[in-house]
């Protein structure tokens, strides 16, 4: 039988002297989990508090909703990856799935009015179904699956709109409304990511998927053997993926008034930093949307603090790329993976 | 303990009260042992003796908790498997370790290039030349250049032998051998010239020899250590007539202890028939196998590895599906395309590999136990938390889980624990038919009879199991009926109900 002191793994080492191996053995004993707990909070309270000593103007109530009008779409983007990040894959088809989306929109608008937006939706449900399929039935590595999906659809949008951007023309510029306008002084936009959040929220905590996507991002085998059908909730994930996808090209064709296949350009890799630097494991199972939301308030702050500093936009994508490197170092937890392939 | 000097001179190794403990288990207990030069120790014991440990202590994989290794004069301390290397100590894996995409020169020297590298160049003549001259110590006469994918097991297995023989170019030690299962796989004039070859490197190297066969061990071995439980029980000279019996009195350590596995509590099963293989065959595992399973019934499969049984198990969770034939659930035809499908006929399944297959470790306790009777945490379509926790907690007291919490990771639990948390989980999807397989491996002895008695009681209450155990002991103790396989086919069947089991040896007989 087992003593009390095999309950304490490396309880009493080194006198408490504050050394590597003591670190270690603080980070395996849940250590880690409370450092990518607390890690990315902190993280945005302080670049918020960083931001507003040097540009004061920041922290005005009209900058603050500005930015969370700008997160919004990034943040919905992000929601629906996080769900397959969360299961041990990846979706690198979302910037094109959402210039699809929006391309879309734009083109059946004027005939079909609102149902344009459901149908962009839809089309991004069908695209993240194809997703799922390819990488399940096929056996395909989902990096790869959706890398080839990144280029079809995009190369599909640029055929189908001849490479020129398609207007909204103004007077149909009231359907755009609900996603441009604001309300009670509130950007229609974060109303929008806000529902998105509560209903990612609850299918995450309340529905078999929920469970399931993170049981298989934990040990899938393990999943597997107790009679869960992996392969049906590796779908799932793709399709919320995608319809989410969808719905960010929905919301970028109400805010841009159009449709265009390279609407969604250079969002693909603050959406993967987003989820990442909220701190869900790159390697699945551990994670929430919750976290999304935080680790896409962070993009945000870095890239209006950016703007205020003066940063080119262009050299934006440099920092993100060095962010989701540092947020992969530090989060990921070796001792899970050997390898890294 | 003073090492005392043996006839033929000073030991070569000398290891003196090694302890060695893992998560939950105290894998080695005080191990002491001598080797001496020219030697071929015999290592036996059954699975979770400690063989394993031992060997990786001395491979440098392990560091001992506490105890000292001694080569000569020296106190070694191997921190690494090259720490050994250095020390002249070299182990032959069990899984061979070459690279298939390598030639055999490349792998003999894998690590070694710098020897043949002239201006950063590998000269490939030397490096082949030298290659030669170590397949010619294990007499090998193959192309040193071949693709390591190209040869047979047995030739694999030699060029393994010839690689670890490469130590002692590379140290003042001498030579030391660890040879773990090298005949597992191996035809029987394949380990005739194996073990030719192992007595005529004794002068070279001493040998330290793992096998699961006694019979070889009794022939290759120039003394035998037995293991049980973490402990060496025996240290035996292998000239006055040692034989197989002895080896195995002394590694199962008492004559079989019926209330161990709780016969007196063994009740006849009921005659319905829960499930019925009908001549069912899979290509490369197992022909025409055909058995009933009742209503509460412990149908133990006896064989050694390669006799099919464990691809039989997989087949009934549907892992696999047999080619032919027809499985049948409660006398309805069943087809399982995946184990959701036997799950959902009321069958679970409790895997040698627990920490991969049986728990998601980095899980709850709690989300283990309800991930395959989900449902049952449910209520309108949705998960309700307190009626999870409510399960949970039911359970951890029902089978004494010991966890800080519920919500605690299962990584934390000790292997007793984890696979009583395994349990639950089926017990909670309500299972009707569990298949153990080797439910007590990595549980320590404690744990290992409080699973037997929830086998027990599970059974009594009327659920049926199928069990592969890990020592034949195990399951003629918990059987009610034992099927024996050999090359893929059912040999014979035991009754085993109480008062009628069967002798261990009666069942290797159909065993190989």
């Amino acid at each position: 039988m087992q003593t009390s002191s095999e309950n304490n793994p490396g309880s009493g080492a080194d006198g408490g002297r504050w050394t590597r191996r003591n670190f270690q053995s603080w980070l395996n004993r849940g250590g880690a989990d409370t450092l990518r707990e607390i890690a990315p909070i902190a993280t945005l309270v302080i670049l918020v508090i960083i931001v507003g000593i040097i540009t004061p103007e920041f922290l005005s109530p009209n900058t603050l909703l500005t930015l969370a009008g700008d997160t919004a779409t990034l943040f919905v983007l992000a929601a629906g990856v996080t769900f397959v990040i969360m299961l041990g894959g990846i979706d690198l088809s979302i910037e094109a799935v959402a210039s699809f989306c929006s391309v879309v929109v734009a083109m059946t608008l004027p005939a079909v009015g609102y149902l344009s937006f459901v149908l962009g939706m839809l089309a991004g449900a069908i695209l993240g179904l194809i997703n799922g399929l390819v990488h399940t039935r096929l056996k395909i590595p989902s990096f790869i699956a959706t890398l080839a999906a990144m280029g079809v659809w995009s190369g599909v949008a640029l055929v189908i709109t001849d490479v020129k951007p398609i207007q909204i023309e103004l007077k149909n510029g009231f359907y755009l409304a609900w996603i441009a306008d604001k309300t009670l002084g509130i950007p229609n936009r974060v109303l929008i990511g806000i529902v998105v959040l509560l209903g990612c929220l609850f299918i995450q905590r309340y529905t078999r998927f929920g469970r399931y996507s993170s049981a298989i991002g934990a040990g899938e085998e393990a999943t597997r053997a107790s009679g869960v059908n992996v392969d049906r909730h590796k779908i799932i994930a793709f399709v919320i993926s995608g319809a989410l996808a969808g719905l960010a090209g929905v919301m970028l064709s109400g805010i841009m008034s159009g449709g265009s296949a390279r609407m969604a350009d250079n969002l693909l890799l603050p959406t993967i930093a987003a989820v990442i630097v909220g701190g869900t494991a790159i390697t699945g199972g551990v994670g929430s949307v919750w976290r999304t939301v935080i680790g896409a308030l962070i993009i945000s702050v870095v890239r209006v603090g950016m703007q205020f500093v003066g940063v080119d936009v262009f050299a934006q994508q440099i920092v993100f790329g060095v962010m989701l490197a540092v947020a992969v170092a530090i989060t990921i937890d070796r001792s899970k993976i050997p390898i890294v392939k | 303990m003073n090492p005392t000097s043996s006839p033929n001179g000073k030991p070569v190794l000398s290891a003196s009260h090694i302890n060695k403990s893992f998560p939950g288990v105290h894998a080695l207990k005080d191990v002491s042992f001598e080797l001496h030069q020219g030697e071929v120790l015999g290592l036996v014991g059954e699975n979770g003796a400690g063989k394993s440990t031992l060997m990786r202590v001395l491979a440098g994989v392990y560091a001992p908790d506490t105890g000292e290794l001694r080569m000569e004069d020296d106190i070694i301390h191997l921190q690494s498997p090259n720490d050994a290397a250095k020390n002249g100590i070299g182990m032959v894996f069990q899984e061979q370790s070459l690279l298939p995409n390598l030639s055999v020169s490349e792998n003999i020297y894998l690590g070694y290039e710098d020897e043949f590298m002239r201006f950063g160049i590998l000269q490939w003549k030397k490096l082949h030349a030298a290659a030669r001259r170590q397949l010619e110590k294990v007499q090998l006469d193959i192309d040193p250049s071949a693709r390591t994918s190209s040869l047979n097991f047995a030739a694999r297995q030699m060029i393994e032998l010839a690689k670890t023989l490469t130590l002692e170019e590379r140290t003042d030690r001498h030579l030391i051998i660890l040879l773990d299962e090298p005949t597992s796989v191996l035809e029987q004039a394949e380990i005739d010239i194996l073990f030719e070859r192992v007595r005529a490197l004794k002068q070279r190297a001493s040998f330290v020899f793992v096998s699961h066969r006694l019979d070889e061990v009794l022939a290759i071995s120039d003394r035998v250590l037995v293991m049980k439980d973490g402990k060496v029980v025996a240290n035996l000279s292998n000239d006055d007539g040692l034989d197989v019996h002895q080896l195995h009195q002394l590694m199962v350590g008492r004559d079989l202890q019926a209330e161990y596995y709780r016969e007196s509590q063994q009740r006849p099963y009921d005659e319905t028939v829960v499930l019925e293989a009908e001549n069912i065959s899979l290509s490369g595992a197992y022909h025409d196998i055909s058995f009933q399973l009742h209503k509460g019934e412990i149908l133990g499969i006896a064989g050694v590895i390669g006799s099919g049984r464990e691809e039989l198990c997989r087949t009934v969770f549907g892992f696999f599906t047999p080619e032919s034939g027809q499985l049948h659930v409660a006398g309805k035809p069943v087809h399982f395309k995946s184990p959701t499908d036997a799950v959902r006929h009321g069958i679970g399944y409790i895997p040698r590999e627990r920490r991969t297959e049986g728990l998601v470790l980095y899980l709850s306790v709690a989300s283990n136990i309800t991930l395959a009777g989900l449902r049952k945490a449910m209520h309108n379509g949705l998960i309700d938390y307190e009626r999870e926790s409510g399960i949970a907690r039911e359970w951890v007291e029902k089978l004494s889980i010991k966890t800080p919490s519920i919500r605690a990771m299962c990584l934390n639990l000790s292997g007793g624990n984890q696979q009583k948390t395994v349990l639950a989980k089926w017990l909670n999807a309500e299972s009707k038919i569990l298949i153990l397989d080797h439910p007590t491996r990595g549980v320590d002895v404690g744990a290992k009879e409080e699973v037997y008695v929830l086998v027990r009681e599970l059974s009594n209450a009327g659920v049926s199991i199928i069990l592969t155990a890990d020592t034949l002991e195990e399951t003629i103790g918990l059987s009610h009926t034992i099927l024996v396989m050999r090359d893929g086919v059912i040999t014979q069947r035991f009754d085993a109900s109480s008062g009628h089991k069967p002798q261990q040896l009666q069942l290797i007989e159909y065993m190989v």
